[in-house]
This record gives C-alpha cells, structure tokens and sequence, in this order.
C-alpha cells in the first residue's frame, strides 16, 4: 500500500500560523496502516501541535476527526458542515487524499500534515519498504520478480551498469545491485533468457497524469 | 460438632486433597497452555537489526494514547482488581497459617486488617464490573451468560472469605463453601476466560502489533 | 420469488474449502475468542466506532465476537443470511486498518480477515461498483 511519513512539527506549525480554528482530518485507509494518519496518529499531533502553542504562548482550537479515506468522495459525507467551522485542513493522508480533499473544500486552505514515500510492502511494525513506483509500464514479469525502476539507482533495463561492485550498488555498499539479484533468481529459475533480449528504455517524458478506467467499466463512462 | 455427615466429608475433602488436586491441576493446565499457545507461534526471520534503525521521529510515549487517559477509571479498577486477586489470597494470614501446618512452609502475611481493607476494595471493584456489564450499553450487547458465571466464579470466593472470615452466617457452611469455589476457580484458570491470565503475559511478546512489546529481533510471531 | 428467495436465504453454507479454511485457523481463532474477557476498552481505538458516535456495534469486540465468533461458535453451519449480516460488520463497518488495542493483546485484526475469508469463500463480500 501506500506509505508516508509525518513531516516534522516546524514545518506543520508553519503552515498553520496563520489560522486560529484548524481542523486535522486523518486517513483510515494507507496511512492508518503505515502508523502514519490514522486516528492516533491525529490525536498524538493535535496533543503536540497544542503542547507547542502552549510554550509559545499561543491558543488555537485544534480538533481532529478520522474518515475512512480520503480518496473517495462517499467518505466526505458528513464532513461538510463540520468544516465550514474551521479556518483551515489539515490532512494526514497521502497526497492523493490531500489533493482530494482541497478539491472537495475549495474555500478551505488543506495542508498536508505527511509526506507519502512509496508504494512499499510491511517488513514489520512501522518499517516498510519501497518496491512500487507506479511506473505504468510493469516489466516484472522478465526481471524475476524484483522491479528494476524501484531497486536499481539508474533504473536501467538491460543488466547492470559498470558501478556493481561484487553484488552491491555503487551508492553504498549496504545497498544491494538489482541486477545481480535478478540475475541470481531468474538463473535458479532457468529463466536468463528473458533477460537476453534488449528491453527499451522507457518513456519518461511522456507520462501525463494518469486516468485509469477499468475495461469493463469502459462503457459506464463512454456515454457521457 | 453438630453438622451433617455430607458437609463434614465436604469440608475435610475440600481442606484436604482438593487443595492439592486443584493446585496440580492449575499447574498442569498453565504449563499445557503456555506450550499449546507457544506452539501456535511460527518461527520468524528477523529482517533487519535495531541498530541499523536510526529514527530520531520515533513516537514517543503520550498518556493520552494509552487506555489511561481514554478509561481512567476503568483503568485504575481493573489494575486493583486483579492485583488484589493476586495478593490478596497468597499474603492472607489464615491461608499461610495452613500452609504452615502441612508443610512448615509459608509465605509473608498481612496483617488481617489490611486482608480485610483490600477484599472490601476487591469486592467493591467486582461490582463495578458487574453493574458496568449490566448497565453499559457496550459492554451489555457484547455479554453472555458465561461471563456472568466467570464473573461469579472470579468473585465468590473473596466474598464467601470475607464473610467467613467475620464470621457472619454459618460459618462452618461458609468457610467449605468458600474453599470449593476458591478451588473451582484455581482449576478453571487455565481453561476457561481467565486464560486471559497467562494470555496476557505470553502474546506481548508474539503478537505482531504496535501495542505489543515484541521488538524487532524477535524470532516468533503469533 | 419471495418464497424462493427466503428458502434460498435460510439454506445452509458450508464446503470441503470452507471446512478446510475453518480447521486452519481453529486453535488460534478458539484461544482468542476463549480469552476475549468482553471488556470493551478497544472500543475507544477503533476511529469507525468514534466516527459513529460511540455506537457499540462499531467496537472491535463486538465485531469480532458477531463475525468470526458466530462462525466459530456455529461450526460453520451458517445461513446465507447469516452471511449477508456479517458482510456489512466485516467490510462496512471495518476497514481493517488495524489499529485496534487490546489490553489482553488479543490480534482482532487477524479474527476478522479470517471472517472475511471465510464469507469471501462463501461467495460473499462486498461490490465496491455498486456504491456510486
């Protein structure tokens, strides 16, 4: 799913500054289960944000309030006149959420109260990583399993570059190469021909904003 | 003497072998109970050692997220409450005095007096969970029978010692009474609800939750 | 249509795969359900149960205990309608973002993706295009 990360309390008390009334609006989908925006996490803000106003000598009402997501505008029933009381949202979703929910209270400044990381998997409590960048394109179907985009530095596509070094990243010897691990699972697997064959590179530049529409919803929205 | 013949033979069973046999049992079921639940875990690689986490954003410890703060009463009654299930029977001066007698060995007592102070409290907090399961919407729809019996199983006992011990009733009736339930709810322990007992201690270790106290090197996992 | 439509909703679900899938998770859905000491102090970190004004039916307890719990406590011999009321307590009513607290230490979260296993083996589970 989905991973993020609280960004540090300065830089939340920043954006808030200006607004006296500020309503923190956490996300019950990706970022409750990465400990990032879920109702704790709402709570453990909202009792630090306060904490800080009170050294600084400051009151603003601060409350906060968790939907299911924030990517879907079915959860934002209920929320409208709650808002119309605040100055400003705070949100503690991805930034999908984020940008959802400034589309859906035009009026209201929304500020993010994360930073989304990845698309990444749970290794264990609060420690995830990243194996997904949404690239469009999957090849993972010839690299063995294991995504080139997301592992290799250079996300390059037809084998290692010069920098590998006895199965480790030039970066940094604790990162290991992709490449060498493609290569290590599709040679176990008897697979190495899938990667013989030269793979273009992909195109980059001419990724817009994506809409997806599922083939077998194609027709609902053909009509209109 | 002038009591019956039945409650005699009770009373003997009951301040004789049952003791044993239920404490024999509590232990046999504790120890097959900690093996089957250990069992239930999985062996886990550790994936990455604590040392090669840095995070200086670490969630630091808040009173207001913790049950405390969201059920400070509830809180304060249930960690008495079984505390004082705990100690109140093993530091009891007339339960050490015949321990003493059989084996010549036994625990520090309390004075009767404050026995007698933290069974009144114990008692109280019993209630509070009884009209809590009662009157709270709650805690009502989710109650069945059986947590009533549990709840008397749990609480009989204090009361009957409590009453014997003042001697109010019969006491001779009172005081047999008071073993077998005490016994019964020793031998119940492991098997039924109060599993929660050894539960507790054992799945903060293995259960794979925020809340639980498994660190990251831990090698089993629920 | 009606008729047919009740006899269908009381006829009795249960498959080689649902019994399979029941006898997996026995021991550990049985001990956590057995030592659940009905308390309700996980209610509190459930947001669904604080989103819905504290109504008790949005508590991790009582989701549990009427999903996984019935199934368990029925030996599988449920009916479909049975089914239909545990579909909204599962999916609806739980997002399984798993962030519920359990003084005893009880896993919920994994009582009630098995509850969602079980009705998804069953045919059951939510349509997620029928919402709009």
């Amino acid at each position: 799913m989905v991973k993020s990360k609280r960004k540090p309390l300065n830089e939340i008390m920043g954006s808030i500054q200006a607004y006296s009334r500020i309503f923190n609006i956490g996300c019950g989908g990706c970022a409750s289960v990465c400990l990032a925006g879920g109702q704790r996490e709402v709570n453990a803000l909202n009792s630090e944000i306060t904490a800080e106003l009170k050294s600084q000598g400051l009151h603003k009402q601060i409350d906060g309030y968790t939907i299911e997501r924030q990517c879907n505008n079915q959860f934002f029933q209920g929320l409208d006149e709650i808002v119309q009381k605040y100055d400003c949202l705070l949100s503690m979703a991805c930034g999908a959420g984020v940008q959802f929910l400034a589309e859906r209270f035009p009026t209201k400044p929304v500020f993010p109260a994360l930073n989304t990381i990845s698309i990444g998997i749970d290794r264990d409590i609060g420690l995830y990583e990243e194996r997904c960048r949404a690239c469009g394109e999957c090849v993972l179907g010839y690299t063995g399993g294991i995504c080139p985009v997301t592992r290799c530095a250079k996300s390059l596509f037809n084998g290692p570059c010069g920098g590998t070094n006895k199965g480790k990243c030039e970066i940094s010897s604790e990162i290991p190469c992709a490449w060498q691990e493609i290569y290590v699972r599709l040679k176990d697997q008897n697979r190495l021909n899938d990667i013989r064959k030269i793979r273009p590179v992909m195109l980059w530049q001419n990724q817009v904003q994506r809409m997806t529409v599922q083939e077998s919803y194609r027709q609902r929205y053909a009509q209109s | 003497m002038t009591e019956s013949p039945l409650i005699l033979l009770l009373y003997n069973l009951a301040r004789g072998p049952l003791v044993w046999i239920s404490g024999l049992i509590f232990i046999m079921g504790v120890i097959y109970q900690c093996v089957s639940m250990y069992k239930l875990t999985q062996k886990q690689i550790p994936f990455m050692k604590a040392s090669q986490l840095n995070d200086p954003d670490a969630l630091k410890f808040d009173i207001k997220q913790t049950v405390l703060y969201t059920h400070p009463v509830m809180t304060v009654v249930t960690s008495v409450f079984h505390m004082c299930l705990i100690i109140i029977p093993l530091f009891l001066l007339a339960h050490n005095i015949l321990l003493d007698q059989s084996i010549g060995f036994s625990l520090l007592s309390f004075s009767e007096n404050i026995s007698d102070f933290l069974t009144m409290i114990y008692c109280v907090c019993a209630f509070i969970f009884l009209f809590r399961r009662i009157f709270l919407k709650r805690v009502r729809i989710i109650s069945t029978f059986y947590d009533y019996v549990i709840w008397f199983l749990a609480s009989a006992p204090f009361i009957t010692g409590f009453l014997a011990y003042h001697q109010l009733f019969n006491y001779f009736w009172i005081v047999t009474l008071h073993m077998i339930l005490g016994e019964l709810m020793i031998i119940a322990i492991p098997f039924t609800k109060f599993a929660h007992m050894i539960y507790f201690i054992i799945f903060r270790f293995f259960v794979v939750n925020e809340y639980s106290l498994r660190r990251l090197q831990a090698t089993r996992t629920f | 249509m009606e008729n047919l439509n009740n006899v269908e909703q009381t006829i009795a679900v249960q498959s080689q795969d649902t019994c399979q899938l029941l006898n997996t998770f026995k021991d550990k859905m049985t001990l956590s359900l057995k030592v659940c000491a009905h308390c309700t102090l996980c209610a509190e970190s459930c947001f669904m149960f604080m989103k819905n004004n504290k109504d008790p039916h949005y508590m991790p307890s009582y989701k549990f205990i009427n999903s996984i719990g019935v199934i368990y406590k029925k030996k599988g011999n449920l009916k479909r309608n049975d089914l239909e009321k545990m579909k909204d307590i599962v999916w609806k009513h739980c997002v399984l973002c798993t962030r519920c607290y359990c003084p005893i230490g009880i896993d919920i979260p994994s009582m009630i993706s098995t509850a969602r296993s079980y009705c998804r083996a069953q045919g059951v589970y939510p349509e997620f295009d029928e919402i709009y």
